[in-house]
């Protein structure tokens, strides 16, 4: 009886892991689906969850009628670069706040700490009027720089770099290591994995970043994936409605998934890694 | 002398690039907003000091009150649910089963497909004669639902692309504080004859408890804030039926380029953040406490 009642637990418990796997990915694979229907069977009724004529029209149309890959090569290219920018300076500060006794050391990484409280959208409005000054906006600068003030990077190193032994430290010491070289050669390389964590976030949220991108720049040629996807194939471009539209938003939608699901396969652990170290002790 | 210096420099050599982008692109602009929200301050024209009058006018705009209003009621819709799934998800996908890791890659697979995209997704499934949804609501004898054009819908379906969407995250923080849970406490409780029931209610919620605040807050936050989907969706329609706070800060700042009444919205979404943390502060105390 009780081992009847157990296999039968096991069975719901999986039947239920099926299910929410079908739920969780049907969304992403009728993206796909539509993305290769013609314009004649995408409002075909009953739906079809295989593509009776696939074909590559819709991605042809994407391609040729939007500024598409110049949206990408925006995205990658500012998403890149501020990851490298913040990797670098955000390793910088936190060696120094872990290693270093300075006056000022502790008030100082408190007030940067205390930007995790401010919500990112109270900075919006400045940060627009500062660039306008500048002249700096519909820049691929503009999209970049405001990046590289994130706190999370500091705080992840700093955590990481107060565990590793002063010993290590002494050493290269007396070898006539400068800190400069300590910097480089043996704290960098010891944290790489927090350092993967970082600079996955990093990337990740620039990457996707809207609102920011949608204020500073509505030039074509500076415009991000994101805003580019929002701008001509959301609801307020037309493409609601008039299910035809919907073949060329899937196809673009599906060519903006493929390679951040591609990174998130390829690097799966350090994405778990980044979010349960910035979120549980966040 | 000379080596005393150095030491001493040496510190502030390293921070220097950090703090240089630090206060000027978030600290600066994080104190820069609150003086901006004191001005009347159209793009072109030149700022004038108004002082708190923004805030008198916020609280009596009846188009802030219904954006207020909408937020709350998305995070009505939204917070619960993905707690709740987000734990039970957890749990399930740490009990000993064949095939748990594919189903934790599927469910936080959404989470790394940008926002708008996402929203372009649901538009087309939500799709009142065409979508995929109200194709299979039919049989259920339920008559298509014009979801994302109808006052009722439109903020639920916002809602559940945004479970869809984010539960993944959740499941992931709540895993992890179920592996830090110590298998031996689950095993004594077993050998002691407790029930699974008893061990989760027991054992596993209570130590748990630090982690479900953390959760909480993060989820509560990011509600707040919800925008990308809405502007994606519904750009804030039907009739302001899914018009939400940072929505109403963009329009004013950005389409009606009122940029002083714009930061006085942020900054009041700045407090309500405040007290939400003020409020973690406690919790994560007493949960510490007992």
């Amino acid at each position: 009886m009780k081992r009847k009642n157990k296999y039968l637990s096991k069975t719901i418990l999986y039947l239920l892991l099926v299910i929410l796997t079908i739920l969780a990915f049907a969304p992403i694979l009728w993206m796909t689906v539509s993305a290769f229907k013609p314009e004649g069977e995408i409002a075909s009724y009953p739906p079809t969850w295989i593509p009776q004529h696939p074909t590559l029209s819709n991605f042809s149309y994407v391609l040729g009628t939007f500024n598409f890959l110049r949206w990408t090569l925006n995205s990658f290219l500012s998403a890149i670069v501020a990851t490298i920018i913040v990797i670098l300076i955000d390793s910088m500060a936190a060696f120094s706040f872990a290693r270093f006794h300075f006056k000022g050391n502790a008030l100082l990484y408190a007030t940067v700490l205390s930007m995790l409280m401010v919500p990112i959208q109270v900075t919006i409005i400045p940060l627009y009027l500062m660039f306008a000054h500048v002249h700096l906006l519909n820049t691929i600068i503009s999209l970049i720089l405001p990046t590289t003030g994130n706190v999370t990077g500091v705080f992840i190193l700093r955590n990481f770099f107060r565990s590793v032994p002063q010993d290590l430290i002494d050493a290269a010491r007396i070898d006539g290591a400068g800190y400069f070289r300590i910097w480089w050669t043996i704290m960098l390389p010891l944290a790489r994995p927090s350092i993967s964590a970082v600079a996955i976030i990093t990337f990740i949220s620039n990457w996707t970043n809207f609102l920011w991108p949608l204020v500073s720049v509505n030039s074509d040629a500076s415009r991000t994936l994101p805003v580019g996807i929002a701008e001509f194939f959301g609801g307020q471009s037309g493409v609601s409605g008039s299910a035809p539209q919907y073949g060329p938003a899937m196809a673009a939608a599906l060519m903006a998934t493929i390679p951040a699901i591609v990174i998130f396969l390829l690097l799966q652990r350090y994405f778990v890694k980044g979010i349960t170290m910035t979120g549980i002790k966040g | 002398m000379r080596k005393n210096f150095r030491i001493l420099i040496i510190p502030y050599l390293f921070l220097i690039p950090y703090l240089f982008t630090f206060i000027a692109f978030r600290f600066g602009p994080s104190i820069a907003g609150f003086f901006v929200s004191l001005t009347s301050w159209n793009i072109v024209g030149t700022p004038k000091f108004i002082g708190f009058s923004n805030y008198i006018e916020l609280f009596n705009d009846p188009s802030f009150i219904t954006s207020l209003i909408n937020t709350l009621y998305f995070m009505v819709l939204t917070v619960p649910a993905l707690i709740v799934l987000g734990l039970l998800i957890a749990l399930l996908v740490d009990q000993n089963l064949k095939g748990r890791t594919i189903t934790r890659t599927f469910v936080f697979m959404p989470y790394v497909i940008m926002s708008t995209v996402v929203g372009v997704i649901w538009m087309w499934i939500f799709d009142t004669h065409f979508g995929i949804l109200n194709y299979y609501l039919s049989f259920f004898g339920i008559k298509p639902i014009a979801w994302l054009s109808s006052v009722n819908w439109a903020m639920p379906a916002v809602a559940i692309t945004t479970i869809w969407w984010t539960v993944g995250f959740n499941m992931i923080l709540f895993l992890a504080g179920l592996q830090d849970i110590p298998e031996e406490l689950k095993e004594a409780a077993r050998i002691d004859g407790a029930s699974n029931w008893q061990i989760f209610w027991n054992v596993t919620f209570p130590l748990l408890r630090s982690t479900t605040v953390v959760v909480l807050m993060l989820t509560l936050i990011n509600s707040f804030e919800v925008f990308d989907q809405v502007y994606v969706m519904t750009g804030g329609g039907p009739s302001m039926a899914t018009l939400t706070v940072i929505q109403y800060m963009y329009f004013q700042a950005f389409q009606y380029f009122r940029l002083g009444y714009g930061s006085a919205v942020a900054y009041v979404v700045f407090a309500f953040l405040i007290v939400l943390v003020l409020i973690e502060r406690q919790l994560l105390k007493k949960v510490g406490e007992s």
